[in-house]
Formats: C-alpha cells, structure tokens, sequence
C-alpha cells in the first residue's frame, strides 16, 4: 500500500495545481474539476479510506453544493465534495437516464424547476457544447424547439461502486445532524443499491481486484466511447448507422414496449435534416456533401458519393411513407469499411447496445468456416436467448475481408439468407404478410432467413469476396476524423492521465498515424509508461510504429509523377532530396505490386507534359524501364529474390526523370494486359487453323510463318476480282478451272465462309451490311491484318460469291468423305469399288468432271459393267453441284430414279438450307442398316440389282 | 492447293533450289549410316521440304502417310506426376514434335517420346531400317535443361532412332548437341533460285511471264521462296495477262509497320511516341513476333535515313533487341528504341538544319 500511496502522491498536486489555475472560472470549470475528481476516485478508490484528512463534521451534507464548491478550502476539503456529489448524483439515479442528467444540472439551481426553464438554462450554459466530443464523458443530446441541438454532460456513475463509498463514508458521518429527508433519500439509495446490486451481481464482482486491473488496463479500452455520443468517427455515419439500426425496431421488438417510440425516431430524422439545414447549400446536400466528405477517400470518391446520395435518398424515403409498422430496412446487412483504428468495431458495437440489441461478434480470430459460421449465424439470427439477458442478438462480423477462404463462408451463408429472404418476400409488398411469412416459416420448415441486424465490417471494400455482399449490403465507408476531434480526445485523455503532452505534439501525432486513434492512443501510453513526454521530434524516430499499410495504387503513381513545389531552402539541402527518395522507396516497396506500378508508369508517362526537346529524358526513361523488365526477367529465372529491393529504385529513378509540378492525369494501365488477352485468343485462332489444315501441309508451316508470309496472300488469292458473280452454268471453262482450284485451295487450308453478325464485321463489308448479316472468313483470318488506321486494299468478294463458294466447299468436303467411304469399302475386298478408287484422287475429281462438261452421257447408256456404276458415282455428285443442269440432264438419264430426281427439282427453287438434303440426295440410294440381330444372311448388294 | 504445296519437291531427285545438299543427303541414306541431322536455316528457304524428301529417301512413299495425333503423356517429375499435351504427326517410321509447345516441360516430352520409340522399335525385317527417326521443330525454342536432357538421350537410344532437328539459328542449340548432329546449313535461296523455281512455275502453270517480271516478285520476297511463291500466286489471281508494271501486293504487316516508320520521320516528341506506341501494340497482338517488328522497322527507317546516322541507328537497334531478347517485355524495349531514334534524329535534324 505505501507504494500505492506514493502514486496517488504524485497525481495529487498536479491536480490541485490545475484546478487551482481554473478556479476563477468556476461555472465552465465546474465538470472538468467534478471529472477530475471522479477520475482520481475511479483510479484509486481503495486509497480513499487511507485519506489521511478525517471527514469533516462541519460541512452539513445538506450544504448546497454549488456554495461549497466556492467556500470550502479545496486542499482539505476535496474528497468531501465528490462524495457529496456522488450522494446527490446517486440518490437520483432511480429516475430515468434523461431526467438524470437534467437533474444533475439542477445542482446549480437549488430548487427544481420546470423542464422549459430548464431548456433555456441549458442554452445559456457554456458547458454544453455543439459537439460531442467535446464534452467530457456521457453526455445527451438536447434538441431546442428552434432547431439547435446541443450536447449536455450526463455525469453518471456506476451504481455499485458509488455504492461501496458511499457504505464506508455514509456511516462514518454523523446520522444525526442529518435532516430527515436526507436519511429517507439515503434509505431509498440503499434499498436501490441493493437492488442493483442484486440484479448485477456478475458486474459487481470484479470490483475488488478493479485497482489493480486499472493501471494495467490498455488506454485503447479504457476510453473506448461507452456511448453513442462519444464516438469520435464522423457524425453522419453514426448517426445513419444509427438509423439503420433503428429501422429493425418494428421487426426486432414488434410491439413490445421496447419499440422505439414515433417521437425518437423523428427526433432522430428531425435532427439529421436540421444538420443538413446547416450546412450551406443544402438543397444539394447528399451530392455535395458526398463529394466534399470523401474527397480525402481518393478513389473511393464515385462509388461513395452514389452510395451516398442513394442511401440518404432511400432513408428520406423511408421516412416520408413510414408508418408505425415499418419492415426491416431494405437493405439487412449494414456494411462499414475503412482503414484500421477509426472506430468500425467500437461503432457497431456501441450503437447496437444504444439499440438495445445484445451483440455477437464473430472475427478473423473464431473458426469461420461454412459449416459452423451457418450454425452461429442462425443461432443468433433466429433463436431467442433464454438466459436473463433477453435482449435480442445483433450480429457483427468483423473483419470479414481477412482471410480470403474464410471470409468467403461468412459472406455465403449471409447471402444465401438474404436470397432465401427476397423470394417470399417478393410477391408482398405489405410488411406485416411477410411477417407473418417468416413466423410461419420459422415453425415450418427450417428456412434461413434473417431477422436480425447483421453488422460487417471490413478494412477493404473492394476485396474479391465481398463483391456480391457490396451489391445486396448498405455501405459506409469511414472516413478519418478530422484532426482536430482527435486531438481533442487525445488531450481530454493525457489529461486526464495526468500526462503532458502539447497540442502540437499531439496534431503531429495524429496526422503521423493518419487519425488512427488506437494507434495514437497505444503510443501514448507507452510513452506514459517510460514516463516520457510526448516530443515533437519523438515522431518521426522509432518510438511511433507506422502502420504497414500501403497506399493506393493511383497515389503511388500521382506520387511518382508529381513533384512536390518546395520551397528553396528545402530544396538546397540535402535532407529534403533524401526525404523524398525514402518516402517514394517505401511507398513503392509496401505496395509490393511492382509490375503494376511499372506498368502504370509505362502507360501514363508519355502523356505527361514535361519539356523534352530532344527525347532525351523519354529515352532515360524507357531504358530504366527496360532495366526494370530485364532485372525483373532476371529475378523470376534465377529466383534471387533479394534483388528485388531493388526494382523500386526503377520508379525514383523515372520520378526524377520526368515528374512535374502540375497534377498528372493518370490512367489505369490496360493496354498491355489487353495485349496479352487478345495476342492469346488470336494465336489459339492461329493453332486451331494449324490443326484443323491437313498434315501434308501444315507440317510445313509454323505458326510464326503464318501471319509473317502466308496471310496477306492467302486473302489475296481466296478473294480473285477476277471471278464474276455469276451462276455456275453461265462460267466459261477457264472460269469453273479457276473456281475449281479455289475451292480445292480453300478446303486445303480448311478455310471457309461462315455468316457472322453484322456488328462484328470489319468496315470493308459495309456494303452487305443492310442484310444485317454476312459472310466472313472462317477462322478470321482477314482479322490478322486489321490494323488500326491502316486500310488493307483486299478485294472482298460479293456475297452471292461466298455463298457459292461455301457450297462448293462444304460440297467438296463431303465429297471427300464420300470417297474416304467408298474406300474403306473398298478395303473390305469387293471388286467393283476397287476400281472405281483410284480413279477419284481427291481434289482433282471435281475438276475432271467440270472439264469434262459433267456430261451425263457418259453413262447415259445402260451400263451394267462394274466402270459404269463408279463413274455414276463420279458423275451424280457433280450433277447436284449445278443443280440446273442435273436436273436438266436428270430428266434424259436418271428417269429412273424417281425419288432423288424429284427432290432434286423441288430443291431447285428452295433456298440453301436444302443443301443438306441435297448433298444426302447426291448417291442415287441411300440405304442405312438398322443395327440388331438378323438371322439373315448378310452380303453386300450392288444398286443395279435392286434396280434391274 | 495453293502453288507453294502443288509445287513442293516431294523427293530429293527433284529438288530444285538446294540440289547440291540433296545430293549429298541422297548419299547419306543410302549408304544406310544416317546421322542425326540439324537442318538450320531462315524461314522459307526450304528445311521442311528437304526433311520431308529425306525421309521418303529413308523410307519409300509410306513416310507421307501421316496422321495427326493428340497425345498425352503422364511423366512423372520428381514428386508430381505431369500431364504433357502434345500434337504428333506420325507415320509408321517417324514421328514428328513441336516440343516447345509444351512449354516449360518440354524436357520431360523429349525424354518420354525418345524412350518410348526406343522400346517399341521395329523388327529389322526384308532389309529395312532398324530405326525410327525422330523430327523436332523448333529446336531453337527448346529450353536450355531440355536440350541438356536431349544431349544424353540422343547418345543412349542412337541405335533404335534418329533425329532430325529442324531450327531457323543454330546459335542457340547448345555447343553440345550441335557437335552430336550433322548440321546442315539451309541458306535463303538467292535471288536467282528463286527466279528459277517461279519461272518454272510459271512454266507448269502456262503462264506467259513478261521480262522482269518475276525478278521484281524474286526481289520483293527478301529471300524467302515460300512467300515469292505465294506472291507470284497472288498476282496471277489478282491480273492474269502480267504486265511487267503490275504492282506487287505487299505484306500488310509490312506495310504497317512502314507507316509507323513515316510516322517516327514526321515528328519525334513523347506525343507521337505515344500514337506509335498504339500502332505497335496492333501488330503485336496479330502475333508478329517482336523481332520481326523491331528488324523490320530497322529496316524502314534505315531507308529514309541520312547515310552517317545509319550506323548509329543499327548499332542501338540491336542493342535494344539484344535487351528485348533478355527481358519479357518486348513493347518496353521496342519503344525505348523508337525513343532513341527520335533522339538521335532529333539532335541531327537540329545540328544540320538549325
């Protein structure tokens, strides 16, 4: 104890000290001095009995408080006064939180008053504030009937613990010189106490070891905001959090006497747009406050402002048709995200106990697989706690962007409830039939749907697993708070702490650790604890942790390009220029992500302004960036990772190169991924073709060779000006030679015309572009050479053509398989086909027979040798190709076929799509063995002998 | 068929351009002690060809029987075991790779494909070959541990196959497995080859062929007969009676890239590096390779260029391609070397005109 004696020691004077400063300002001085002295009482209650004054008689407890504040010496009489206070503070806590603090206000006015006076009171008094947090402690809001809200101080306590002093100190003064209306309040105190006592038993026992926990207690969690209004994360968030929250009301605690009545909540809504009056321009006010509120959030700007905009709009909404049976809010998972130690976790937490909601949170640390984070969430979401806390669940999630399997579950199982959600509820528009939905779906069958308020929270929006949640979620993005609040807190705290510590200090600090308030706090401390001030200098050396974070990709390029205007004493020392290498070597180095950040600056310098007349820093630049790709090159062979400290260096270099005073505009880097995307697909296109050409000729070519020698021609040769687009029949012989080769050309390099949507053609094709469709180059080849601003003279064949051709080519292919059969037949040892094989080499059977005028008198007579059937077999194909003339001739010779000639004229006038039939048609017969068991004996039959 | 294939000399008898090699080769097979061979050469100057007369040489009219295969092979490679897809074409008596489409595991096709001919070689019956001959494409492409792996297997299995090794620069084919091969160097056919062979085309095809006419095609093809060839072909499709004027239709990369040239003549500023860098872009993504873009601009540029600037402008080309070649971005290196140009063309416009 005497060690403990020795640290109230310390404090002490420097208490005094200050309240002894601030003494002629009794009435704005009046709660920090109070603060102080709870503060003193909270750190060290068990050193209160040691005090080594005795409680002094003198003073009637009934003495007005405000009075003694003035007369009493305070060295002496310190200890007496915040019993006192407590005394009076305690003995109204019965009344309701509201009143409470109303009537502790009333200690300044000895008899109560009636609420107005007491409102105007609280206008006059200096000690409210506008904000806040700038108020010590708890306090209310107060909304006046112009409009103006405020925030009072609630000077609270918790019961037991004012209790237990008030059991030691209350006995020891003299019952006696009370009068009897002090000792009823007493009585009554205690019977609450006892009552609290009894109800909060689990609080309660902590209690003794609390002096020692206290000192060891991290800052962070002792001035963690207890309540909504100490939060220091921006206004508008909380509050809509809030608000959000609140929309679950009706659903949560239906028409218990919990719901939340329609007053608060237009208290609530009144006030949100009172704080949209204030602002200027407030007829314009979620866009304009959307983009000025984020514009320190880079590139978070687009997406938050319509957030924004769009969610204030759908709370106006659901303010103006709201009635007392109000739904869910539309959207049920409330999504916050921001960089680390703004408040995210303390926020949710705070405002879902403000709620009145018991929370649950689930984190990166608890086991978050699919399985059990399912099992969790419905156990919150839709089972009642039976246990005496009843209050309803809320769930937070946190840090649900961690780890990228895990995450992945939790966002899952809450997508899969909120799916499960909108189907019923999609055909209702009335709320109370989609609760009734519910209830009866909560008896029924096990649906999984979500009837709480579920929380998330996340450090990066943008993460991959929370894509679908970002759609179906409403999302808050924090913001840093402004210095400024910061602070504030930080100096109520080093205050309060009995620490030292300037403003300056304490601005640098801030702005070190980007309003990181957790971060500042647990410095502070630590410095508390090595008995340190917080020095100015102190920040930049080791004694501050940075956060590891790293920055945006687009302000590291902003960064690399833009050259900070310094001023020129700064720029003549030296330190200035190291202070800029190590700054832009770390900001590179922590995002890791060197190849983007190269790629960015490939990308974007040639579009910066600076004054290069003979290239030559362009050319300093590319040759640094061809350094970079061959010690890039180098380190992905060779695996020597250590040398990729080094690659930074690359940017610092191009940075000093090029970077400009006037903002950049920077573009993220496509082209080159683009240009791998697009050479890929096109050499799959290439390889595809290779396989698909016939072995004997595509063993000759490469891939390379392709598009080096092989396509300009081929297009070229494939598309002759020299073909009139005419009918067949109408071609001299040279001309059907020709036609001829290009088809047997164009089934050689398996090329063919296919039609394609008119969109995706190139522009040389306009002039077929009415039909709305046309024939291109199957596989696109004409691709290859589609440059941009470069117009290839390629004579493009009319589409009568091409379609003349694909049915020459298709025809020439079944040709070709027809062959293929014929003598696979042939291998089966029948005399008659065999020798009609030979005859036929592939590509030549056409033009043989085109030569020869596909004259049908050639085996017009009645053959019934073997030749005669294989030459029918050459002739007949031929004749379908020009259908005219086959039909014509067809009428002199194949009479007897009836059925093929028939069909053969009716597809005479029908469209292409009769092809196929037609090619079918080609072999006089067809006939198809229907696979099974047959006793028959099987042989092979010529045609002539069904015929004859 | 196009007239590069209908015209193609299937034996090593009719050869036409490189008669003294076929010859030589000729004696080789028959004297039953084939080697393995490294046939290295430009592209379009007839190495494929020769292979394929080769191996009818070796093995009759059954070696053009060919099919295509796609197939798989399950290698294991230390603790994994790797499923390698590749496309063969194959005949009774030989097989034929790419093995550098296989990318990194490339090492592991070789091995497998050698060891598995090794096993099921032929029965040495009626006096014919006792060895299956292996043809790999690209052997320029292989990596370094493949051609490593290659050296000793090719040792090992020499008895049951042969390898014919088919690359365009014998510069990076390991000391160690050129001095294991026969190489045989295929020059780009000259000038009056090429006349020759279009000239005997034309001939075969019937076409009246004015004076000079085919020397203009000879001369536009820098070299290469299959793309005269094809050229001659385009002609004849696009104007049959020739005229000796009748304009050639060039390579549309080739003129694209001309453009780009006029482009980097006309103004040299970041600006203009940067449209240029666009055109680039489009000729890199139809799958010219980037060598052939950065030779090719050389090429165009040097045409335009002052005489004295010409060696400089060569030098950082291939100082630039050097690094292309190192590095895995070509675009950079491309660019750097457009960048230079302008430099240097810049500073010289500036000394000489002021």
């Amino acid at each position: 104890m005497d060690v403990e004696d020795m640290e109230m020691d310390i404090p002490l004077p420097d208490e005094l000290e200050f309240l002894e400063s601030n003494f002629h300002e009794p009435e704005q001085n009046q709660e920090e001095e109070e603060d102080h002295h709870y503060h003193l009482a909270d750190l060290e209650p068990p050193a209160e009995p040691y005090s080594p004054q005795p409680p002094p008689d003198l003073e009637a407890p009934s003495v007005d408080i405000e009075s003694s504040g003035h007369k009493r010496s305070r060295s002496s009489s310190l200890p007496e006064e915040e019993k006192r206070a407590k005394v009076r503070v305690t003995v109204q806590e019965d009344s309701s939180t509201e009143e409470a603090a109303d009537e502790d206000w009333l200690r300044y006015s000895p008899p109560p008053q009636e609420p107005a006076a007491q409102e105007t009171t609280f206008a006059k008094e200096k000690t409210l504030s506008r904000f806040a947090s700038e108020i010590d402690g708890e306090c209310m809001p107060i909304t006046a009937p112009n409009g103006d809200r405020v925030y009072a101080k609630l000077t609270r306590f918790q019961g037991e613990e004012r209790v237990k002093t008030l059991d030691c100190n209350g006995y020891s003064a003299e019952l006696s010189s009370e009068p009897i209306n002090v000792i009823l309040e007493r009585l009554e105190q205690e019977a609450f106490a006892k009552a609290l006592e009894a109800s909060s038993e689990g609080q309660s026992v902590p209690d003794v070891p609390e002096a020692q926990m206290v000192n060891e207690q991290l800052w962070v969690d002792k001035y963690a905001p207890k309540s909504f209004t100490e939060l220091l994360s921006d206004e508008q968030t909380n509050r809509e959090v809030l608000l959000w929250l609140k929309q679950w009301d009706s659903v949560v605690f239906g028409s218990e006497i919990r719901s939340t009545s329609d007053d608060v909540l237009s208290a609530l809504k009144r006030h949100s747009s009172i704080v949209h009056n204030q602002k200027p321009l407030n007829s314009k006010f979620p866009r304009k406050n959307g983009g000025s509120k984020w514009s320190n959030g880079g590139r978070y700007v687009n997406s938050v402002s319509m957030d924004e905009s769009g969610s204030s709009k759908s709370i106006q909404d659901a303010w103006s048709t709201k009635s007392r049976n109000i739904g869910p809010p539309e959207q049920k998972i409330l999504l916050l995200c921001g960089p680390p130690g703004l408040g995210k976790t303390t926020l949710a937490h705070v405002a879902a106990k403000h709620c009145g909601y018991h929370v649950v949170e689930i984190n990166a640390s608890d086991d978050r697989s699919t399985s059990t984070i399912e099992a969790k969430i419905l156990d919150v979401v839709q089972m009642n706690s039976v246990l005496s806390d009843s209050r309803p669940k809320c769930l937070v999630v946190d840090e649900i962007d961690g780890a990228l399997g895990d995450g992945k579950g939790a966002v899952e199982v809450l997508l899969k409830m909120i799916s499960s959600e909108r189907k019923p509820d999609a055909g209702k528009q009335t709320v109370g039939k989609g609760q009734l939905e519910r209830k009866s779906s909560k008896k029924g069958s096990k649906t999984t749907s979500l009837s709480r308020p579920v929380i998330c929270i996340c450090n990066d929006l943008y993460a991959p697993a929370l894509r679908p949640l970002r759609q179906v979620a409403k999302v808050h993005i924090f913001v840093q708070p402004t210095v400024n609040r910061a602070v504030s807190r930080l100096t109520y705290i080093c205050k309060k702490e009995g620490m030292k510590a300037s403003a300056i200090a304490l601005t640098a600090l801030a702005e070190y650790t980007e309003c990181d308030i957790r971060s500042c706090l647990n410095t502070l401390q630590f410095l508390s604890k090595k008995k340190e001030d917080l020095n100015v200098f102190d920040i930049g050396s080791q004694v501050v942790g940075q956060k590891d974070t790293s920055k945006n990709v687009f302000d590291i390029w902003k960064e690399i390009f833009h050259k900070r205007r310094t001023k020129k004493s700064e720029r003549k020392s030296h330190r200035g220029n190291s202070f800029d290498f190590d700054s832009l070597y770390s900001l590179v180095s922590k995002r890791g992500d060197s190849d983007l950040i190269l790629d960015g600056i490939h990308e974007n310098v040639l579009r910066l302004n600076y004054h290069d007349p003979l290239m030559q820093k362009t050319v300093k630049c590319f040759n640094n960036l061809g350094v970079y790709d061959l010690l890039h090159q180098y380190i992905v062979h060779t695996h020597q990772m250590s040398l990729y400290v080094y690659l930074p260096l690359v940017a610092i270099t191009v940075h000093h190169i090029v970077s400009q005073v006037q903002k950049p505009n920077i573009e993220w880097p496509k082209s080159y991924q683009r240009y791998r995307t697009m050479m890929t697909e096109k050499m799959d296109i290439l390889n595809n073709w290779h396989h698909k050409i016939p072995p004997h000729i595509a063993r000759h070519l490469s891939a390379s060779s392709f598009v080096e020698d092989l396509i300009s021609p081929l297009l070229h040769i494939l598309s002759p000006p020299t073909i009139r687009p005419v009918a067949l029949q109408l071609l001299s012989d040279t001309e059907k030679n020709d036609l001829a080769q290009l088809v047997s050309k164009m089934v050689s390099y398996a090329i063919t015309y296919k039609t394609v949507k008119s969109d995706m053609l190139h522009q040389t094709l306009k002039s077929e572009l009415a039909d709305g469709l046309a024939l291109s180059f199957v596989p696109p080849i004409s691709d290859f050479i589609n440059f941009k601003d470069y117009t290839s003279n390629h004579y493009v064949l009319s589409v009568a053509m091409k379609q003349l051709l694909v049915h020459e080519v298709e025809k020439h292919k079944i040709l070709q398989v027809g062959v293929d059969k014929t003598r696979a037949l042939a291998n089966e040892g029948h005399e008659i086909i065999e020798t009609g094989t030979p005859n036929i080499p592939l590509a030549n059977t056409n033009v043989v027979a085109r030569k020869s005028n596909a004259n049908p008198t050639i085996v017009s007579s009645n053959l019934n040798t073997d030749k005669s059937s294989s030459a029918k077999d050459i002739g007949k194909p031929q004749n379908v190709g020009n259908i005219k003339k086959a039909t014509r001739s067809s009428s002199s010779f194949f009479d007897r076929f009836k059925k093929v000639n028939i069909k053969g004229v009716e597809s005479n006038d029908r469209s292409l799509p009769e092809e196929a039939i037609l090619e079918k048609d080609r072999y006089p017969l067809l006939f198809k063995y229907n696979e099974g068991f047959t006793n028959a004996v099987k042989r092979p039959v010529r045609i002539r002998e069904f015929l004859s | 068929m196009l007239w590069v294939d209908k015209y193609r000399p299937k034996t090593l008898d009719h050869v036409t351009v490189h008669t003294d090699i076929a010859h030589n080769l000729k004696k080789l097979v028959k004297e039953q002690d084939c080697p393995h061979l490294l046939f290295y050469g430009p592209s379009g100057s007839g190495k494929k060809t020769l292979i394929m007369a080769v191996l009818r040489q070796m093995f009759g009219s059954g070696a053009e029987k060919v099919k295509v295969e796609n197939r798989t092979w399950k290698v294991d490679a230390g603790s994994r075991s790797l499923d390698i897809e590749l496309t063969t074409l194959s005949s009774t008596n030989h097989i034929e790779i790419s093995p550098s489409d296989a990318g990194f595991q490339d090492r592991y096709v070789v091995q497998e494909v050698i060891k598995e001919m090794a096993k099921n070689r032929p029965i040495d019956t009626k006096g014919k070959k006792g060895f299956k001959v292996l043809v790999l494409n690209d052997v320029d492409k292989l990596s370094r541990e493949a051609q490593h792996s290659l050296r000793r297997t090719m040792e090992k299995y020499s008895a049951y196959c042969r390898l014919i090794l088919c690359c365009n620069s014998s510069s990076r084919v390991t000391e160690a497995i050129r001095s294991r091969c026969l190489n045989v160097r295929i020059n780009a056919p000259s000038e009056e080859q090429i006349l020759d062979v279009l000239e005997l085309i034309g001939k075969k095809e019937g076409l009246q062929l004015p004076p000079g006419f085919a020397a203009r095609i000879a001369e536009k093809s820098n070299r290469n007969l299959r793309r005269a060839i094809l050229t001659f072909e385009t002609c004849r499709v696009q104007q049959y009676p020739f005229t000796s004027k009748q304009t050639i239709p060039p390579m549309d990369w080739e003129e694209h890239i001309s453009e780009i040239a006029s482009d980097i003549m006309k103004e040299q500023s970041p600006k203009r590096l940067f449209q240029v860098r666009g055109k680039l872009y489009d000729l890199l993504i139809n799958c010219i390779p980037p060598e052939m873009v950065l030779k090719r601009l050389l090429h165009e540029l040097l045409r335009k260029l002052d005489a004295e600037l010409k060696h400089e402008v060569c030098h950082w080309a291939a100082y630039y391609e050097h690094r292309m070649r190192l590095g895995q971005k070509a675009i950079f290196h491309i660019e750097a070397f457009v960048a230079k140009f302008m430099s240097i063309y810049k500073s010289f416009l500036i000394a000489t005109f002021g």
